[in-house]
Parts: structure tokens; sequence; C-alpha cells
């Protein structure tokens, strides 16, 4: 990889790999830009299991108070968790430092305002002037305040919300048995305590153990997630989870062991949660045409959003929506809870299906509306993407055009979307078409064209 | 003049400054990767700090800094600086950070750097830590690498053992002694030295704060004419001690509610090493008083002089073996015991040195101090302007052509019973101008220099 991608300072934050790159100067700088952007006042600081995390901490703890801030630092917990502890408290923002799917030698530090949720597009702009120009906030030890640990009661906090908004009892009666694949991520201890001790499940877990680095590729996709396939079999389990190490993501595994395309485990949530109460749907450019077919059952529109968490949370508050997410990417945000992605709201919703309808997964699975997906990246020289899109449109005469994040072609029976990557230098293609032939023949022109 | 936002001050020992106004979190990220750095391949470093709010600040960045760098950091709390050095040599770390701001006010916080065993940066030392600094080059130990962090709450246990093992404290329970901690790191040495060998310890000012300390933390003849003397009496105590906020530097007043001069600790402290043989060579700086040549002579031992600063006092230890030092001071109240107690400036450890004199020789303290002859001591200092320093210090030179004259630090004249020493500030932009006297004040000398001085401030 290119030298210049091992460090990004964008609006979405900082993110980079460890050592050289991303060095706790520029972590504690950071940091200091954001203290002095939210102004003096709580910020509550949560970290993943990367081996990083803990020095990180540390110099983003150093920023804060340096600005003024109190640090609330509430140990390893899931971003999701951190967020609503943000809100819980009504801190002035949040830091939480996590590369997320990223692989083990990158850490990030995820940013967020007082409601616990992503700033808007101007406010990361903000910022960032803020960091650039270096015009800190620095406080005198007379106004310098503390660091204060409360390593117990975010993840009861983060259960607490979610209990409201399932029947756990329900749940509870059924003791499914579950497998879960934690990545030794930040929620290995909290996503044993809430599939065991909260929803009562019969749990088998695996890398469930915070101090052991990642086992696998950190992002949950089907093709690294043969533990947990093997063990849902061998445990006969009726449902096997595996989240990333933040666990913003959530991937599902059927009673069979076979993982469940992340679009249809987003299309079986929002069909769980219009059951629950009708309202809009929100999701982005890239996921399946099934939510819209979902929506359409319960009478609910669907808003589509440019790819990113941001960009959903930020357009689910205007349309009031009831349910959210990214269907490539394994997140459901669903707002009683927190407008943030949530893997534990996804397990809870998902064991409450099961128990409400007696189906198995594969069942449910099986019962949605059926598409055929392909999906690509590519690497590509800047100022390529535009003539890329040129031909694309004039391949695809009479195809409805969306160019709010990129280029998607809307065609009768499928569409095509490519955009630039919002982290690396690649260009990614989807596809989704009604029948296997006309999704690989709208990939196939799409990667011709590049 | 000071601009504001400009205080931050590099020394071979570290960096200080006030935070915020010229400290701030960046130089703490730097200088601790700096430091790291320079340890070269990773291992144990202990940090302490002191009760500063600021500290905690100055602890994160220090800690992060470390860690990634690859580090085992250990972190003692709020810890006195000698116990700090003291762990690093019971630890067998690289080296340590001492976080902490002193005898400064409360608005200010520094940063002290150790090595092995505990002891100062020796110059060479500090020039190529200042050297990574410089080029901003920091090697960083890489996702897999990072170190760990843990904590050690035995530290101050561990260095009461080493003073038990030299102090004989049982001796020492008959004093009834009253300490001013300054809201300082002391009283938790203290109050533990109480509870383990009942020591009576009379303790004001105990409680940590962070925010604003009672009085100014320094340890000055004046200092403890204002807040210590007259409690003394008061109390009944035979001993009255003050310390600043990282223990490092000690004050004290007799049983009758007398201040004695701050350069008094390291004379007493030499009088009695000297006596019981414990070496030859007194080291101390240019602007200490000249009683300790007398008390050296009267043993057949002998003063070296060095320039102003600690730096100097820890570059000269390294050439003269251990066995012949009796002592190394400052008149500041900072007094170090090589042969004894390690290689640190320890207030707590020349405090039991002084009770143990008294023990010893069976006398109070008023006592001891009134036996030795008067000098008096009179100080200064002036704004001047940078450019003209070398022309006042000829002139000076010139208008006192019968002194012996010593150029090692500014200008230092001697004559059989007087002298005085003209020197630039580390620590702030002004000329000070030490004169001494044995018997009376040098009231005309002190006088016709400052009038000298001040003539090259315009």
């Amino acid at each position: 990889m290119s030298r210049a991608h091992q460090l990004k300072i964008s609006v979405a934050g900082v993110r980079g790999v460890v050592g050289e790159f991303l060095t706790p100067n520029l972590a504690c700088a950071f940091a200091q830009a954001f203290g002095t952007y939210v102004g003096p006042g709580p910020v509550v600081v949560a970290r993943d299991t990367r081996a990083s995390g803990e020095m990180l901490v540390h110099a983003v703890s150093c920023g804060l108070l340096a600005s003024g801030c109190e640090v609330i630092r509430i140990g390893v917990v899931p971003t999701p968790t951190a967020q609503i502890y943000v809100a819980d408290i009504r801190a002035a923002g949040g830091i939480a430092v996590t590369a997320s799917h990223n692989p083990a030698e990158y850490n990030a530090l995820k940013l967020f305002n007082g409601e616990g949720l992503f700033f808007n597009r101007y406010e990361r702009a903000e910022l960032l002037d803020v960091y650039h120009q270096s015009e800190f906030r620095h406080a005198v030890n007379e106004d310098m305040r503390r660091v204060v640990i409360d390593a117990e009661t975010a993840p009861e906090r983060h259960f607490a919300r979610i209990v409201r908004h399932v029947d756990v009892e329900k749940i509870r009666r059924r003791r499914f048995r579950v497998a879960l694949d934690a990545v030794n991520g930040a929620g290995s201890r909290m996503s044993v305590r809430f599939l065991r001790d909260i929803l009562g499940c019969d749990l088998h877990a695996i890398h469930a153990d915070p101090g052991k680095p990642f086992p696998r590729d950190p992002e949950p996709r089907a093709e690294v997630l043969g533990e947990l396939s093997d063990l849902v079999v061998r445990a006969r389990a009726d449902a096997g989870f595996a989240q990333d190490p933040d666990g913003d993501r959530l991937a599902v595994a059927g009673e069979t062991g076979r993982v469940l395309d992340n679009d249809d485990v987003l299309a079986l949530a929002v069909d769980c949660a219009l059951r629950k109460k009708k309202g809009p749907v929100v999701v982005n450019l890239t996921t399946s045409s099934a939510i819209d077919d979902i929506a359409a059952r319960h009478g609910c529109p669907v808003h589509r959003t440019p790819v990113g968490e941001a960009n959903v949370v930020e357009r689910m508050r205007r349309a009031h929506a009831v349910i959210g997410g990214e269907g490539a990417n394994g997140g459901i945000i669903f707002p009683s809870v927190h407008y943030c992605r949530d893997s534990y709201l996804g397990m809870a919703l998902l064991l409450e299906r099961l128990a409400d309808s007696g189906e198995t997964l594969n069942a449910l699975a099986a019962a949605l509306p059926r598409y055929w997906r392909r999906s690509g990246k590519f690497p590509f020289q800047h100022g390529r993407l535009g003539q890329m899109m040129q031909a694309l449109e004039a391949a695809l005469p009479g195809a409805r055009a969306d160019r709010t994040d990129g280029l998607k072609l809307m065609l009768e029976h499928g569409w095509v979307h490519v955009r630039a990557s919002n982290t690396e230098p690649l260009v990614r293609v989807s596809v989704e078409a009604r029948s296997r032939e006309e999704a690989d023949r709208l990939y196939e022109l799409a990667a011709s064209l590049r | 003049m000071t601009r504001p936002g400009s205080t931050l001050r590099i020394s071979p020992a570290g960096l200080r400054g006030i935070v915020g106004h010229g400290l701030t979190a960046a130089h703490v990220l730097d200088f601790a990767a700096a430091f790291a750095t320079f340890l070269e391949s990773p291992g144990r470093v202990v940090i302490g700090r002191d009760p500063r709010v600021s500290s905690v600040m100055m602890r994160e960045g220090v800690t992060g800094a470390l860690l990634a760098a690859g580090h085992e950091v250990i972190d003692l709390g709020i810890a006195p600086t000698p116990v700090i050095q003291h762990s690093i040599r019971r630890l067998d770390a690289l080296g340590g950070v001492s976080i902490g701001a002193s005898h400064n006010p409360a608005e200010w916080n520094a940063l002290k750097f150790f090595t092995r065993g505990g002891s100062y940066l020796s110059s060479a030392q500090s020039e190529e830590w200042l050297d990574i600094y410089h080029l901003r080059k920091f090697r960083f130990a890489g996702y897999a690498g990072t170190g760990r962090r843990s904590e050690d709450a035995s530290a101050i246990d561990a260095y009461l053992d080493a003073l038990e093992a030299v102090f004989p404290l049982d001796k020492l329970q008959r004093f009834r002694v009253l300490v001013d901690c300054t809201n300082g790191t002391s009283g938790l040495i203290l109050r533990r030295m109480m509870e383990r060998f009942g020591l009576e310890w009379i303790l004001i000012n105990e409680a940590l704060e962070g925010r604003a300390f009672v009085h100014e933390p320094s340890t000055t003849k004046k200092m403890a004419e204002l807040q210590l003397a007259p409690l003394v009496k008061t109390v009944g105590a035979d001993a009255g001690f003050l310390f600043d906020i990282d223990s490092d530097r000690v004050a004290f007043a007799t049983e009758q509610g007398e201040a004695a001069s701050e350069e008094l600790v390291q004379v007493v402290i030499a009088d009695e090493m000297l006596e019981r043989g414990c070496g030859q060579v007194v080291l101390t700086n240019l602007s200490s008083t000249a009683l300790l040549e007398e008390v050296a002579q009267k043993h057949g031992g002998r003063v070296v002089r060095l320039p102003v600063g600690r730096q100097a006092v820890t570059d000269s230890l390294a050439g003269i073996p251990v066995e012949q030092v009796a002592v190394a001071g400052e008149g500041t109240g900072a007094v170090m015991m090589p042969q004894q107690f390690l290689f640190v400036y320890d207030g707590i450890a020349a405090a039991l040195r002084l009770l143990e004199r008294m023990e010893r020789r069976g006398q109070p303290l008023s006592a001891l101090i009134a036996g030795y002859p008067a000098y008096t001591i009179l100080k200064g200092k002036i704004p001047v302007r940078t450019r003209f320093i070398p022309d006042l210090f000829d002139d000076l030179e010139q208008i006192f052509p019968e002194a012996r004259c010593n150029r090692q630090d500014g200008l230092r004249l001697d004559w059989e019973d007087r002298w005085v020493h003209v020197r630039v500030s580390q620590t702030e932009p002004v000329i000070r101008v030490i004169c001494e006297q044995r018997g009376a004040a040098p009231r005309r000398l002190f006088d016709q220099v400052m009038d000298m001085v001040r003539s090259y401030s315009q």
C-alpha cells in the first residue's frame, strides 16, 4: 500500500498505521483540537482491544486535558456502547479509539458530539480547520480537569436501552443455542454477558478473549467466518453471530452454518423493526432493493443516502426513520436505542424474530425477496473515475441515474453503482439484479470499463 | 523580559514552564518521545507525579509517548522525586520521569528525566536527548510492540526500607518534629514513616493539593521564617522542617522558633559526614556559603566549587570516586549524600541526617546552629541587556583588581573574609548578585556591585 494512505486525516477523523504514521503526538494534537472544538466539559474516551489502544488512550487523554476537558475513561467497550454512554451522561463529546474492521496494524479516532452522534459534515470540516490551524485552547493548571475512570457502567447502560425495545422474556424462554465469534474484540466480555445472561442463550463462544490478538480478518465476511460456521454446525446452534473489533458490525450465520448475506441481515432487521412500528427506512445507495420491497409490504417509504454511517444517520434524523443501515457493511441502526450501528441490537432483534415466528433463520432468509448481488473493488487512477462513469451511462441507455455518491444507474430489473472508496484509493462497483445472468452482465460491463 | 507564552525553559535536567502559557501538551509528547527514543532498547521506565492537576495531563502524554516506543511504564502515582529515583534503581529500570514543578508555584510544571540507577542525565546524555527532540525523529515500536502500563504502590515502602538501612530511625523516635508539607508529596512518606517506625511527625499542610498550595513551595529562610518557625515553638517541637512539592529540598527551624539560613542544610550535613570520616570532598556551587570551607578545613576536607545548577554537580560526581564525596549540594536546601543514599537530592534524607546529628551530639538544634560562626549573605537580581553581559563582567573584574577572580560561571570575586558572585540566571532573564561576608553584612560591596550591574540594565 502506498505510504500516503498509511495515515489519513480527513473529515472522518484520523486513521493510520500505528507507529511511524499514527503517532501519540498526532493523536494528542488531534484530541486537543477536538477538546478545543467541543469546549470544556466531559469527554468520553473508549477503545477496542488493539494492542496500540492503551497508548493512544493516554495520548488522547493528554490532549483533551490540555484543552480543559474532563476525561471520562470507560475502558474497552464497543463503539455503540461508547456512543450511548456519551448521550447518557450528556458529555461534551466522545472519542472511540478504534479502527473498526480495519486490520490490527491500524488504529483510528472516531469522534462523536455530545449526543453520541457523528458530527455533521460542516462541523467535521470546522474541527479539521481547528486542527490544521493549531489554534488550540490551552488550559492553565487552575482550569484543568481530571481523569475519571468508569470501567463498569457502560455495558449496562447499553443493555438497558436495548431491553426496552425487545421482548427479553420471550427470547429467554426459547433458550436459543447461539454461536459467537467476538474476534477478541471490544465486545468480547460484553457479548458473552449479553447473550448468556441477559438473553438467556445457551452460548458457544469463540475468540472472546480481549487480551488476545484478532484471530481472523477483523471484517466479519463469510470468507473469514469458517470457524463460526463449523461451530454453528457442531453446537447445533440456532444462530451464529460474528462481530468486528468495535462491535458495530454484525454478521449472521443460519442454523446450517451458512453466513447470510449482509444485505439479507439488514432486510430481516428492517422487517423486524417495521413489524414493531411503521415509519420511514433509510439505507445507502448500495443497499439491496429488497429493502424497498419489504418497506412496501409495510407501506413505508425508503430514503437513500451516500455511503457512510454519518450520511445514513443524518438522513434518518431528518426523516424520523424507524430503522436504517448499510447493507454491505453489516450495520443496523435502530434509533429507539441510539443513532448508531449496533451489533447488540441486531442480535436481539433477530432472536426476537426467531422467537416470534418459530421459524429458522434460513427459512426467514429464504422468504426474503430474491436478488443476485455482486460487488468488487479495483485500484484506479485519479481522474479516471469520471470517464468510467460516462462510459457506463452510455452503455446503459434509458437507465435512471442517481449522482449523489458516484453514479448509480437503475434499470428495470437491476442496478449498478460505482463510486470512489472513502477510505482507500479504490473504485467500488456494486450491482444487483433479479437474475444471476443480469447481475453478471452488469458487473462485467462495469468492470470492463474501468 | 518574559513574554506571556514564552515561559518554556529547557535545561539538561528536562523542561519546565507555565502550563498553557509556554508548556503545552505537544511539548510533553515531543520531549517525552525524544526521551523514549534516547533510552533505546525497550524496557522498564518508572514515572511518578506531583499533586498538581496539570501533572495528570502530563502523565497521560508521557505514558502515551513511552508506550508508543515500546517501553513498559511503571506508574508510581503521586510520588516524591527521590522515591521515583529510588524505584528506578530498585526495579532496574532503564530510566524514569518525574512530573512536577518542585519548588515552583502551582501554575508551573516540569518534566525531569533520569537514566539507569536513577541518575540525572549527564551533559552528554542531555545533549543527545535534545538532538533527538530537534530532529523530531522519534522511534516508535509499531502496533504489535506498543508497551504496557502497570502501577506500583510499593515504592514508598521500598524507599523507607532503604532509609531504615542508613538511618537509626529507632533513635529518632524521641524527637517531636513539626513538618510543613506545603501540600506536596513529603506527607506521603512521613505519614508512612510514622506508622512503620513510630517517629513523631506533626504534619501541617499535609493534604495534597492540585490547584493552589497554601503558600509558595520554596525552601528559603524567608519562607521558613514566615510559615514554619513560629509554630515550632508553639507546639514545643525539637525541630521544624519545610519541604517543597517533590521533597528534594528542605528548610528548617530550631526548637527556639528560629528559621535557619537555607545555606546551613549543607553545612551541618557536611560537618556531620566529614566528622564521621565519610569522605573528604564537599561539592557545592559558587554561590554557596564560604562557611563550607571553614567546616571542611576543620576536618581536613576540601571544597570543590562548581557552576550553579545540578548539571555541574552531576557531571563532576562522575569524575570523583564516590567514597571521597562527603556531600554534594547547593544553598537551596537541596543536598545529596552519594555514599549513603543514592545520587539524589533528597530533602527527607537531609532532614533525617540533621535529626541524627542532634541525637549523636546530644544537642538541641539551636545549639548546633549556634556553634557555627555567623556569615551574612545578601542576594539581589537585576534584569540586564544580554548584549552587555560580557562587558559587565570585564568591568567588574577591573574595579576589583585585588580580588581573586573565578570566571567558571559568570564572575566570582574572593577576598579574605568576603566574596561576591555575579552570574546570569538559568531560569529568569536576570543577573543575580550573591555577596557574603564572615560576620556582618557586606553592605558596601554589595551596593557597589549592584550599582554597577544596574548601570547595564538600561
